[in-house]
């Protein structure tokens, strides 16, 4: 597959993500953020769990890099990610409301990307920071910001 | 104030980490497999938390629309896409692009018709992360050529 495509799966993951918000909301109307975070993650495992049957199933000869095994630290990105529901809880109750509390952490995570392939952090590949990408990212942060403040 | 603009920018750190862990175990065992690990891992680690903090208050959940569990699905989906994506692409960009079709879905999805000026000014939001888009798009496509 191509670039293109990888960059259009990217920008349908930040529509799934969207779309994903709004549902988990609703279900923390109906209780907490971190129970509705809670069963999210329980059913998500359920269906995840589907999902690799099924894929074995289509595709029995296609085995992943099985022969190399990932780090044990690999397998705990569900800790840092459930975290966040939790962090957000404190955050979004205080002074910094909903709109604070999202741009900060857009901040966070562009701040981290910057970081990350800097030094290759997780396994990941070492690449230049251009000026061109302090553009981007001043765009997209900017813009970002506009529709956090200005919802109607 | 201080405090917690440290803690949801500490926040969004945590995504970032959580997000290039599960693409970098979705390099040995594929996307699902690690969306699934993600899921698994980060159910354990909610229960522990909330039995620990005495948080569990399930009474009224019987309440929700039973499409509010589809977030569950759309997790799971999101996570392995984000993890198949991320070591192609790269940190920064993967990050990039996802805020970006989060922020115009979240605005296209919440869209009330409202005051001009804020219309006005969401139109621009839009307009300025499509630029920054366009602008990546561009400079790596010229990267690739050389």
């Amino acid at each position: 597959m191509n670039r293109t495509t990888d960059w259009l799966l990217a920008f349908a993951g930040g529509i799934i993500l969207a779309v994903m918000i709004n549902f988990n909301s609703l279900l923390a109307k109906h209780s907490t953020p971190s129970i509705a975070s809670w069963v999210a993650h329980g059913a998500g495992a359920v269906v995840a769990l589907f999902f690799v049957i099924i894929y074995a199933r289509i595709f029995p000869s296609k085995r992943e890099n099985s022969t190399q095994k990932a780090p044990l630290w690999a397998y705990f990105g569900g800790i840092p990610g459930a975290l966040t529901v939790i962090l957000a809880a404190i955050t979004v109750n205080s002074s910094l409301a909903l709109s604070g509390t999202l741009a900060f952490m857009l901040v966070g995570q562009v701040i981290f990307g910057i970081i990350s392939d800097h030094f290759g952090l997780f396994g990941i590949a070492k690449r230049k920071f251009t000026l061109i990408d302090v553009f981007v990212i001043i765009c997209i942060l900017s813009g970002s910001v506009l529709l956090i403040f200005f919802r109607n | 104030m201080f405090i917690y603009i440290l803690l949801a920018i500490i926040n969004g750190i945590c995504i970032g980490i959580s997000r290039s862990i599960n693409g970098r175990l979705s390099i040995n065992v594929g996307a699902f497999k690690a969306s699934f690990w993600n899921h698994l891992v980060g159910f354990i680690f909610l229960t522990l938390l909330l039995v620990i903090l005495g948080n569990f208050k399930v009474d009224h959940i019987a309440g929700a629309p039973l499409y509010s569990y589809l977030g569950g699905f759309l997790g799971v989906l999101f996570v392995a896409i984000n993890s198949y994506v991320l070591p192609k692409i790269g940190g920064i960009m993967t990050i990039l692009l996802v805020i970006s079709g989060q922020m115009i879905t979240g605005v296209l999805v919440e869209y009330k018709s409202g005051a001009a000026l804020s219309t006005l000014l969401q139109f621009l939001g839009i307009a300025i992360i499509m630029l920054g888009v366009y602008v990546a798009k561009l400079s790596s496509l010229r990267r690739e050529k050389n």
